[in-house]
């Protein structure tokens, strides 16, 4: 089915577009996204249930964008009268205008920049789903939850030590965004769900965790296989609990996908966010056209590279959803662009402008940073390798863009000794480099290939939005402590 | 319709829903927002909003258990449309089985007296002022920063009478700073929350942040040190104290968690006086109100004292599930029983690290991470200046052994001993 475009949005769209003809008595270009997009989620654990309809994206509002005098100016609002659009025009007007006086009093000048185009385009997308959260059997989904943590508490680790807390989440969003301007009419509607399972056991007085994930653009019917985590979940809870501390040192590691994934974001996904180069933050901007990696490295940007949990048809500035090529055979091509750094650069905007929710600035954003696939297999990885180890379980990583320093923190490494794993097990592995050595260090890379949709990525310490990321299965040289 | 006739015509629909108890959060913000590249404007924002959360109760099985179901009333619904909406969620709360537990009741609180409005402006003003102030060099600037300053008025209301108000205000400046020199730049991330704008504490922390930037220049690569003592003096510092707030979290012990039991050591093994207190205000902190998110009046409470576990807090369902009087939940933190002075701590040979890429401490594991952009390595006589490599460990282990300073330092909701020392932490280098 296709996941309807919201009848709200659509009985508020004359009078917003009306809205913006009212703005550009005053400013040069007007444009604004109004949002609507409901959701659910729901978690189960052995003492306590929950049923929210709020999700990491669920909003309804408006954000409208003007210029003047080579100045943007923002105004993010969600109570109005549609019947009053010159009532809602003067709110805005009047909170710039207290803004510019302040700034004018304090002798601000603007970042000058040029006035966007606006060239004419009209799109309406209804993307298909099985089902949809508004019309989810809550009742129905609360309870397979309550039994798949009640089975993981019940069954243990794979090795049958107690779990002492089974955690099981579902959430389901139906994102409606439309993008209004003189000449452009831009409206989407698309589900996406995501679902995990989180086993917690306890050894030597110290509680220790695992995790396991699936997400896509699909409607909750995800759901439907959410219990086939479970025993992967177990099996990674022992063998984290098992675990040794890493022994500090540079090794051969092979890179499961989903921490494929995190490297692509941290290393060549922020690296490349091109409001980082207008802002003189990053050095892939004097990279352009040279090598950064081995010839086995070629990564890809955009919406359109996988139906995640982040495929849209358009970003939250109106430009139309890509698939750029970042990195091919280790040479850096390009970087991924919102719309004003576009202008700031002579460059064209890649379709990753995004916006956390309607109040909040775009910035450049990832959709699906994803390396491409190889042609060896896991098994000749493994057989290639002397001492290293095989990492799996993607925790956390932070991006540094200025110096290409890496910090992944991956959950576990599996020994490897003369091409075969041991059994032995480290955990948790902090993963550190500078971004060029380690994938120029790549030297085998799978066919297959995973995409990651789960959790939520930031600039800095904020701005949360929604990424996936993945690739396949590489070989490369790592620190691990 | 205004503001008033909005909560109380939701106010109606909750009352003749079916629902056996409600809550109402409205949340109205007046936020300006201002976005800088090097000292030009990049971009101006305003955000007028306001958002009402709602939640409803459903009793099950004679008061064993008790459903709830929460969720956002639709900016701009209809009365229909409400009244759909809470519907949907009384049917959804019928599906929760939760073991009951009762709303707060209401309770006066300690109430700021006479408080002004946030003044947006006002404060927006000292914020672009300070940043502008800042002494600049050839070799040190701003990179860029953003402001956001806003105007936070929160009004929470349940069916057992509760009707209380917070109003203040919430600011963060995002600055980047660069340093460069013969022809090498690097950059310095800093993140500052705040009520309103403490000019000095900030012109102050960034003309430090510069010669930090300086001394990052110099840096040689972290040789692999193995186990060192390691010195906090930085905010990165806050995640241990997080680490024990935690444990003393309501929810935290009810999910079995915490292992902290009420009168015994949460450091196991170790003698720290470590004495933790939830406070109802600190100095300018963006977490100063009289109640909590739920309702409840914020009194000081003592979390541990003398690394003994004093009380638990938390939400009021957690904290009932534990059979605690009186709970809430934690806005501002304070910390004390430091007993060394700067020279104790300072003593003999440590690793100083002074920026992270991130520094973690698991809440669930206790486990220590973090990417070290730089450090300070003291051998006791002289000191080398680092960057690289990581920093390891578990706070099981760490904490029993921690040194805190008498000196404390704030950041903003948390104030805490200005130095802290960690022993045994690994040190994985990249030399």
């Amino acid at each position: 089915m296709k996941a309807p475009f919201s009848d709200f949005l659509a009985s508020r769209a004359d009078g917003l577009k009306k809205l913006v003809s009212l703005l550009e008595r005053n400013y040069s270009y007007v444009s604004l996204l109004a949002t609507d997009s409901p959701g659910f989620a729901l978690a189960a654990s052995r003492k306590v249930k929950s049923v929210s309809w709020k999700t990491m994206t669920t909003e309804r509002g408006c954000v409208v964008r003007v210029y003047r005098d080579g100045q943007y100016s923002e105004v993010a609002f969600n109570m109005y009268d549609p019947e009053k659009p010159e009532e809602i025009r003067d709110r805005i007007e009047a909170a710039l205008e207290e803004q510019r006086s302040l700034l004018a009093e304090l002798g601000i000048k603007p970042y000058e920049t040029p006035m966007l185009p606006d060239e004419p385009e009209t799109l309406f997308v209804e993307m298909e789903t099985g089902r949809l959260p508004e019309k989810e059997d809550i009742a129905g989904l609360i309870s397979s939850l309550s039994d798949i943590s009640a089975k993981g508490i019940a069954e243990g680790a794979s090795d049958g030590s107690p779990i002492l807390e089974c955690q099981v989440r579902a959430q389901s969003t139906h994102i409606s965004k439309m993008f209004l301007t003189k000449n452009r009419d831009l409206r989407q509607s698309y589900v996406y769900s995501e679902g995990t399972v989180a086993c917690v056991g306890v050894r030597d007085d110290q509680n220790k965790m695992s995790y396991e994930g699936i997400s896509g653009r699909v409607g909750p019917e995800l759901f439907d296989d959410l219990g086939a985590l479970l025993p992967k979940t177990q099996e990674v809870l022992a063998d984290v609990l098992s675990a040794e501390k890493p022994e500090p040192g540079e090794y051969d590691v092979i890179t499961a996908p989903d921490v494929t994934g995190l490297i692509a974001h941290e290393a060549f996904g922020h690296g490349v966010e091109m409001d980082m180069f207008v802002k003189k933050r990053a050095l892939g901007a004097d990279y352009i056209g040279k090598r950064v990696g081995s010839s086995h490295v070629t990564m890809h940007e955009g919406a359109l590279c996988d139906d995640s949990v982040t495929g849209y048809a358009f970003d939250d500035e109106g430009t139309l959803a890509g698939d750029t090529v970042e990195i091919e055979k280790g040479i850096l091509k390009t970087g991924i662009c919102d719309a004003l750094s576009a202008l700031r650069l002579s460059a064209k905007p890649t379709g990753n402008g995004k916006r956390e929710n309607f109040e909040h600035k775009v910035y450049t954003r990832m959709t699906n940073t994803l390396f491409d696939s190889g042609e060896d297999t896991l098994e000749d990885m493994i057989a290639s390798i002397k001492s290293g180890y095989l990492l799996r379980g993607s925790n956390s990583g932070m991006e540094d863009p200025k110096h290409w320093g890496i910090q992944c923190i991956v959950e576990r490494g599996y020994e490897i000794k003369d091409g075969a794993l041991t059994g032995k097990v480290i955990s948790p592995v902090v993963m550190t480099g500078y971004v060029p050595d380690l994938l120029g260090s790549i030297s085998m890379v799978s066919g297959d290939r995973g995409v990651y949709g789960n959790g939520g990525c930031g600039k800095g310490y904020k701005e949360w939005v929604k990424v996936a990321d993945g690739g396949p299965y590489l070989k490369a040289r790592a620190r691990l402590g | 319709m205004d503001n008033k006739s909005y909560i109380e015509e939701i106010k109606e629909i909750l009352t003749s829903s079916g629902a056996d108890a409600w809550e109402i959060t409205d949340t109205r913000e007046t936020g300006w927002e201002f976005y800088f590249i090097r000292h030009a404007l990049d971009q101006n924002r305003v955000r007028l909003v306001e958002h009402v959360r709602v939640k409803v109760y459903k009793e099950l099985g004679d008061k064993e258990f008790l459903g709830s179901s929460s969720g956002e009333i639709p900016a701009g619904a209809s009365r229909d449309e409400i009244a759909s909406f809470v519907d949907g969620l009384l049917k959804n709360a019928s599906y929760v089985k939760n073991a009951y537990y009762r709303l707060n009741q209401p309770e006066a609180g300690e109430k700021e007296e006479n408080a002004p409005a946030p003044d947006v402006r006002a404060i927006s003003r000292d914020f672009i002022s300070a940043i502008r102030e800042v002494p600049e060099t050839e070799s040190e600037d701003i990179n860029s920063c953003e402001l956001f300053i806003t105007d936070v008025t929160t009004r929470f209301l349940n069916s057992e009478g509760i009707d209380v108000t917070n109003r203040y205000p919430s600011s963060m400046a995002e600055v980047v700073v660069n340093a460069r020199k013969e022809g090498a730049e690097i950059e310095l991330y800093r993140n500052y929350t705040s009520g309103e704008c403490d000019a000095a504490a900030l012109k102050d922390n960034l003309k430090r942040t510069m010669q930090t930037g300086r001394d990052k220049l110099m840096a040689a690569q972290t040789p692999n040190f193995g186990k060192m003592d390691v010195i906090f003096s930085t905010d990165a510092a806050v995640a241990i104290y997080q680490y024990f707030e935690d444990q003393m979290n309501a929810s935290f012990k009810v999910h079995g968690f915490s292992r902290c039991e009420i009168g015994k050591s949460v450091l196991g093994e170790g003698d720290v006086p470590l004495t933790m207190t939830a406070v109802r205000t600190l100095p300018n902190s963006s977490k100063n109100t009289a109640y909590d998110p739920e309702g409840a009046p914020i009194r000081d409470t003592v979390l541990i004292e003398d690394g003994v576990a004093k009380n638990f807090l938390g939400s009021r369902q957690f904290s009932q599930y534990l059979g605690l009087a009186h709970s809430f939940i934690p806005g501002n933190i304070r910390v004390s029983g430091g007993t060394f002075s700067e020279e104790e701590i300072r003593s003999g040979r440590y690793l100083e690290i002074v920026e992270f890429s991130d520094f973690q401490v698991d809440a669930m594991s206790g486990d220590i991470a973090g990417e070290i952009r730089l450090a300070y390595y003291h051998d006791g006589s002289q000191v080398s200046i680092y960057s690289g490599g990581s920093v390891t460990g578990n706070m099981s282990e760490a904490g029993a052994h921690m040194r805190m300073s008498l000196e404390k330092r704030q950041y903003d909701t948390y104030e805490i001993p200005a130095l802290t020392r960690l022993a045994n932490l690994t040190i994985a280098g990249t030399q």
